[in-house]
């Protein structure tokens, strides 16, 4: 199997990160078709256990994104996310898989740019990285 | 019983031309469950949505897939056809096919556009249905603040047939409103007033606030009153605490020498018996803080009437002059039309007192030169703060404040007046330096949210959307410290143990506390543990 042929799952809350790639979408901003997008209703809501599941199933990498810091729909979801984000990468660390792997984004919704510019740093990454 | 899943594919009116509907259709076909597969190019016309309820019905289909848009653009859309066809809203996942599929990528994206439905059909196995009901919520609104905002907002809740207890916790209403009425021209008296005569109102002063329970339509609340404790139920809170402002330290210290407040100087302005009326009159602002929009206004007000009523000099020292809020621009040209001298500084100036006056030293830098003023009265640069007590209020409220200690200011999510918990509104200047045009938008506002949220009497709430497994639960109390809305709280569940209850009405379904649950006791319907997992499933 090629490097790209694995997955990236990017969970997505919905009142940013959702929108933000829907709007990529409308503005054709195309990135690699190996990113699939969870909506969940705030970043918050991911716990490690989503994550890691993710990784076991064969995802090569995954992303939690969430509103803009000190922006959060939901007030404190996003940084709970990060700690659990900061959390599985230092797992990550222990069994020796690069934490690369797992990254937290934070965008608003209007950020469709910055959604792609996202998805396509951790796609180079994973290339690096290789597997 | 294994489910009859209904999958319906959309091609958008022919917009998603990099899917095979054909080939996908047969592919979703063979998914375990799938019982039908719908292709339709108009699903979210009324020709589509008939057709939709009628396979529903026809195949006796009990969950549906709709592979098409976004779930942010249709799901309450494609919810609403499922419930004609008799089935819950709550059993309908959507793929999106289009904006995060063939509109994001080029070439045929088949594969992925199958890999994204049987992610949906995944889920959609799994959702349980939700009932809603209907909850009674208390008519009763409360107006925490006597100043112009809660009073106004006082009055047109009333108008619209609330019953409001208007709580002061100073002696008067309206204590700091004849200083406004001289800038925005209006009728203090009338406002109170208007609140006095109203019998649908209650104004309780010197009332503060002692402690506040309960969720959104049932607010309990102690108040304090003349020594004694009462406790009132309420469906609303409506908070205008308004603001205060204070000289900076600077000046603090030198006040009394001839260095005054806006309001002192307000009030020498208004003094007919005024001894003596001052020659050289000085002002300073933007210099310590950001100067507020309440301060420019001030400062431009008064110089201009001591220049006009007093025909006094009149130097504004300042940094620079923010005239973004309506009318300012026009004030300003006025004053220096009429000779009111701006000289703007970099550095703050230095100020000693001299024989009784205050001397003023500022570098120019237009001129580049300094300027020295020897005047008779010096107005100094105030802050805009928060109201005394605002702290107290956010702990007893709890609700967070922004970083200068306003409510709600920098929540750009929330909607303007409405907070993360339900129920509670802001108004006014409590949420930070507004000016009166969005003062006047926000108390209609709030009367069209608190009008909207309790008329009926009323409340439709979805029925356990999140859930703490009262078996699971071992009361840590995580979810209630992390709860972003206040929606948690202890109750006693039927065993005689306490466990984490979490109101309906309150919820904002967010799922932080899902996340967080050590003991994985919540139940988050349409984001549980399994629902997310069998998505990953899928890839």
């Amino acid at each position: 199997m090629k490097a790209m042929d694995k997955q990236i799952i990017a969970f997505c809350c919905e009142h940013s990160a959702y929108a933000a790639a829907d709007l990529a979408g409308k503005l054709r901003l195309h990135y690699p078709e190996n990113v699939l997008v969870i909506r969940v209703p705030c970043a918050g809501r991911i716990d490690v256990i989503h994550i890691l599941k993710a990784l076991e199933k064969g995802a090569a990498a995954v992303l939690v994104m969430g509103c803009e810091d000190g922006a959060c729909h939901h007030i404190t979801g996003n940084t709970r996310a990060k700690e659990r984000v900061k959390y599985c990468n230092m797992l990550l660390k222990e069994i020796d898989l690069d934490g690369r792997r797992v990254e937290m984004f934070n965008l608003s919704p209007n950020a469709p740019h910055k959604f792609v510019k996202a998805v396509n740093e951790v796609v180079n990454t994973i290339r690096q990285l290789g597997r | 019983m294994e489910p009859r899943i209904g999958v319906f594919l959309c091609n958008c009116g022919g917009a998603l031309n990099n899917i095979d509907f054909e080939a996908a259709a047969k592919e979703v076909s063979k998914l375990p469950g799938v019982a039908r597969v719908e292709f339709s190019s108009s699903l979210c016309f009324e020709e589509g949505k008939q057709r939709m309820v009628s396979c529903i019905r026809g195949d006796n289909l009990d969950r549906v897939v709709v592979a098409a848009c976004s779930p942010n653009f249709q799901e309450p859309g494609f919810q609403e056809v499922i419930e004609r066809a008799g089935l819950n809203r709550y059993l309908l996942s959507m793929a999106n096919i289009r904006e995060q599929c063939s509109w994001a990528h080029t070439g045929d994206v088949t594969a992925k556009a199958v890999k994204l439905v049987k992610m949906a059909v995944n889920k959609v196995r799994l959702l349980q249905p939700l009932q809603t009901k209907e909850v009674p919520v208390s008519r009763e609104v409360l107006v925490v603040g006597g100043g112009f905002s809660g009073v106004s907002v006082a009055v047109q809740l009333a108008r619209v047939g609330f019953s409001v207890t208007l709580l002061e916790e100073g002696k008067v209403l309206g204590a700091g409103m004849s200083e406004l009425e001289s800038f925005y021209g209006f009728d203090a008296g009338q406002v109170i007033n208007g609140a006095e005569m109203d019998e649908r109102i209650e104004i309780l002063t010197s009332c503060p606030v002692l402690e506040v329970t309960g969720r959104v339509g049932n607010f309990t609340i102690r108040i304090s009153k003349d020594g004694q404790e009462i406790v009132r139920k309420y469906g609303a809170v409506v908070v205008a605490s308004g603001y205060q402002t204070k000289l900076t330290s600077g000046s603090e210290a030198k006040s009394g020498r001839g260095i005054v407040s806006q309001e002192e100087f307000c009030r020498m302005l208004g003094d007919s018996g005024l001894a003596r009326q001052p020659k050289t009159v000085g002002f300073l602002f933007d210099f310590s803080d950001e100067s507020s929009r309440f301060s420019t206004l001030a400062t431009l007000n008064n110089a201009l009437t001591a220049k006009t009523k007093w025909g006094s000099e009149v130097y504004v020292f300042y940094r620079s002059v923010k005239v973004d809020s309506q009318g300012t621009e026009r004030l300003y040209r006025e004053a220096r039309d009429c000779g009111v001298v701006f000289v703007k500084c970099e550095a703050p100036p230095s100020i000693t007192a001299e024989n009784g006056r205050v001397k003023v030293k500022a570098r120019d830098v237009f001129a580049g030169e300094d300027v020295v003023l020897a005047c008779d009265v010096l107005v100094g640069e105030e802050l805009y703060l928060p109201a005394e007590g605002t702290e107290t209020l956010s702990s007893l409220l709890n609700i967070r404040r922004d970083s200068r200690g306003f409510f709600q200011d920098e929540n750009v999510h929330i909607y303007p007046v409405a907070s993360e918990r339900r129920g509670i509104f802001f108004v006014g200047e409590c949420r930070g330096d507004l000016g009166r045009p969005r003062v006047l938008a926000d108390i209609s506002s709030v009367v069209a949210e608190v009008h909207a949220l309790l008329s009926s009497g009323k409340m439709r709430v979805e029925t356990e959307k999140v859930k703490a497994d009262p078996q699971k639960c071992v009361a840590c109390l995580t979810c209630i410290r992390v709860c972003p809305h206040g929606a948690i709280q202890l109750v006693r569940a039927d065993g005689g143990k306490e466990v984490a209850g979490i109101s309906d009405a309150a919820c904002f379904a967010c799922g932080v506390c899902a996340g967080i649950c050590p003991a994985k006791a919540i139940a988050f319907q349409g984001y549980r543990d399994e629902e997310i997992l069998a998505q990953i499933e899928a890839i």
